[in-house]
């Protein structure tokens, strides 16, 4: 069945853009009812795969953007949130390593946190990226790029 | 390539409730269930269309090939075309007319109609003007 076939790694990828269990939730909910209607869209050009991947990346930053336009919760809540001192942060439980690294992808702009977590956690290639995404090779590369040194810097200062 | 490190990679820092997949996969499946997948209706122009692009294509190709022909092919030389002319003209020519005709008309003509009335005197002496002696005149005579 598609849905048992795919939700869980369609949610650990929204549920690292989106942070928060609840929001990761209703994002890959959103995906699978989504990708339910549009299913006459669906066309073999890509896998059945990239293309629920591509809904969900787009859930998540939709729900991101509404997230930033409510002021429901900001950067400072997830830090909370990282930090084990907000609501719901039973659903983290890192090391002090991770709480850092966590903090430092939070910093970067929505477009490169997006492009960091889809390498650097999935693995993900340039060319697979690229098809989600709809942005070129070279521009993924320098988004990384930039990703990283940010990341390396943020770490460093402490 | 960033390095992961032990520190980073470790386990995975986020938790979910027990059971959180079976929960949410029957949440989708019954959320679904209610709804219809949308399929496009394609209309007769939709499905024509390939057939048209290759009835176009054989088109294109059939006209491109008569103009390359027309264009490339050897032109007749001025002797070949005189020779299909005057062929096809004495061909229709002889179609026209009865031979029998012709065999008529051929034995009702008095070839001495057309020799002109000069004595042999005036021949000799025009050949005599024109320096040629008397005794071959006289031989040919």
């Amino acid at each position: 069945m598609l849905v048992e076939k795919y939700s869980s790694r369609l949610y650990w990828h929204i549920r690292r853009l989106v942070i928060l269990h609840e929001d990761a939730d209703d994002a890959l909910q959103n995906t699978f009812i989504n990708a339910w209607k549009a299913m006459g869209d669906f066309r073999n050009e890509s896998s059945l795969y990239t293309w629920l991947y591509t809904i969900a990346t787009n859930e998540a930053l939709t729900l991101i953007n509404k997230r930033k336009k409510n002021e429901t919760v900001s950067i400072d809540d997830l830090a909370g949130y990282f930090a084990g001192s907000h609501e719901g942060s039973t659903w983290f439980d890192g090391d002090e390593a991770q709480v850092k690294l966590q903090n430092a992808i939070l910093k970067l702009p929505d477009k490169q946190r997006v492009v960091f977590n889809m390498k650097y956690f999935e693995e993900m290639t340039y060319e697979k990226m690229s098809q989600v995404l709809k942005t070129s090779e070279g521009a993924l590369k320098a988004s990384y790029h930039h990703a990283v040194k940010k990341i390396e810097k943020f770490l460093g200062e402490d | 390539m960033m390095k992961k490190t032990e520190e980073t990679e470790g386990k995975n820092p986020f938790k979910i409730p027990d059971n959180y997949f079976e929960e949410v996969n029957r949440k989708i499946i019954s959320a679904t269930a209610g709804y219809e997948p949308e399929v496009k209706k394609t209309g007769v122009y939709r499905r024509l269309r390939p057939y048209m692009a290759v009835a176009a294509s054989v088109a294109v190709l059939v006209m491109l090939s008569f103009v390359a022909l027309r264009l490339f092919q050897p032109e007749k030389t001025t002797q070949q075309v005189s020779e299909i002319i005057y062929s096809e003209s004495t061909e229709s020519y002889f179609d026209d007319i009865d031979i029998s005709t012709i065999e008529q008309n051929a034995a009702s003509i008095d070839i001495y109609d057309e020799v002109p009335d000069v004595s042999n005197q005036e021949i000799i002496d025009y050949l005599l003007l024109d320096n040629v002696e008397i005794s071959d005149i006289y031989n040919q005579l």
